[in-house]
């Protein structure tokens, strides 16, 4: 009953459009202003609708997009490290382009997180990419805007990171570019939190500073932007403990890049030898 | 059966004479007036609304053809009322008349309902009618003024049609 309810509703609809469009046809067709008038209304809600239908098409491509634009990300970054390597060798290294994502010592493979844990206190990453993409256990996991965190197993399809929101995590961090070297660790409550400690009490930094991964660990490329610098407090009369914002917001991540020190395994070996 | 004819030659009787007021209107680009939304508001509520936009696109077209002006304009601006008109009726006189298939009349329901409901659908078609006659060149004021003005007019002239058009009023 409903439905032959909605049918004849619909039939009466579709005859009064007709019916309207015919009649506003007629028009048209005899008035010089009606049919300026109605080409202009027509034109108007033709782009409308084209409009609409162009932003539902752009919405469901928007994966596309995501992970063309993740690969144009990291095409950048590799570009960017090789000019930072040709720029600190004097201009001779940048004339042969490393080729397979390889640029100033570090091989850098984008990925996709299939899995994030944000809310315990022991939290991880586990990303789209394994062993058969190159990833190796004890490599950083890093976006435009942080150190996410460091490989800690590899399967064949899948790697499992330890997140930087862990307490068992220590980044080593700058004050600005040229500034102090101090550990930097997850804050353990807020999302966005994270505390830069032992800096030195002689060193002069505004609130707002950016605070830039040191490159002194083998893990993380030196100048990856990590937050910027908040309140500070003296501990023990002779470091600042600083807090720091982080960039990268957590809950949005979804596009990772790894990378992986070509000379972990020498620097590693090295250090055993010493010892 | 004898309502149904009288009301059919009435009908075009009325179409006729709109014509006519089309061809030697004493208002000019002022004043519209027409008999035709009361015209289609006063057909039998039996007549089914598809019959109706029908029916108020080929009288539109009719008094289009056959005065001066533009064609379409009229059919344009008379389906709309066809298509509200058993919306008005329910909202004015209740869905009973309806289900019934009765019909109105200053009689049954008074002239302040009839009026109401007759100023709605005139309402309608000048809606249209105006829109489309500035099409998007008058100022505001101006179609204002000239909706006002057709409506107490056409209101007039349809209080008269309804008195011919309606069963009840004729006995």
């Amino acid at each position: 009953m409903q439905k032959s309810n909605v049918i004849y509703h619909l039939i009466i609809a579709a005859i009064f459009i007709l019916l309207e469009v015919a009649a506003l046809n007629m028009l048209r067709n005899n008035g010089r202003l009606q049919n300026i008038w109605i080409s202009k209304c027509t034109h108007a809600v033709m782009g409308t609708v084209w409009g609409s239908s162009q932003e539902v098409k752009q919405y469901f491509s928007l994966k596309t997009r995501n992970a063309a634009l993740a690969q144009d990300n990291h095409d950048l970054r590799v570009r960017l490290a090789e000019l930072e390597a040709m720029i600190s060798d004097g201009g001779t290294a940048g004339k042969s382009v490393p080729s397979d994502g390889i640029a100033g010592g570090f091989r850098y493979t984008p990925a996709t997180i299939v899995k994030i844990s944000n809310n315990t206190q022991h939290n991880y990453i586990i990303i789209g990419k394994g062993s058969d993409d190159g990833i190796t256990k004890g490599s950083g996991v890093i976006t435009g805007k942080g150190a996410i965190g460091v490989i800690d197993a590899v399967s064949d399809n899948y790697s499992y990171a330890r997140s930087f929101k862990n307490h068992e995590m220590n980044i080593s961090a700058r004050l600005g570019k040229e500034g102090a070297v101090g550990p930097m660790s997850w804050d353990g409550f807020s999302s966005a939190g994270a505390i830069l400690k032992e800096i030195p009490h002689h060193v002069e930094f505004q609130p707002g500073d950016t605070v830039y991964t040191s490159g002194y660990s083998s893990i993380f490329p030196a100048d990856i932007p990590l937050g910027t610098v908040g309140e500070a407090k003296i501990v023990n009369g002779a470091t600042y403990d600083i807090k720091v914002t982080l960039f990268e917001d957590y809950g949005a991540l979804r596009y990772v890049t790894v990378v992986d020190n070509l000379g972990k395994d020498e620097i590693k070996k090295l250090e055993e030898d010493e010892r | 059966m004898k309502t149904g004819g009288n009301f059919t030659f009435l009908y075009c009787l009325m179409l006729l004479c709109q014509i006519v007021l089309c061809n030697f209107s004493p208002f000019g680009p002022y004043i519209v007036l027409t008999m035709l939304p009361a015209m289609i508001f006063c057909m039998p509520l039996s007549i089914s609304m598809i019959s109706c936009m029908f029916i108020a696109f080929g009288s539109g077209l009719a008094v289009d053809w056959l005065s001066e002006g533009l064609i379409g304009i009229n059919a344009a601006s008379l389906v709309p009322v066809a298509l509200a008109r058993k919306s008005i009726v329910k909202m004015f006189f209740g869905e009973d008349l309806i289900t019934r298939g009765d019909s109105f009349s200053f009689n049954k329901f008074g002239t302040a309902k009839v009026s109401a409901a007759l100023m709605s659908a005139i309402a309608i078609f000048l809606l249209f009618y105006v829109m489309l006659d500035g099409a998007g060149t008058r100022p505001m004021w101006f179609n204002l003024a000239y909706f006002g003005a057709s409506l107490v007019c056409n209101w007039l002239l349809a209080l008269l049609v309804t008195h011919l058009l309606t069963p009840d009023d004729r006995k």
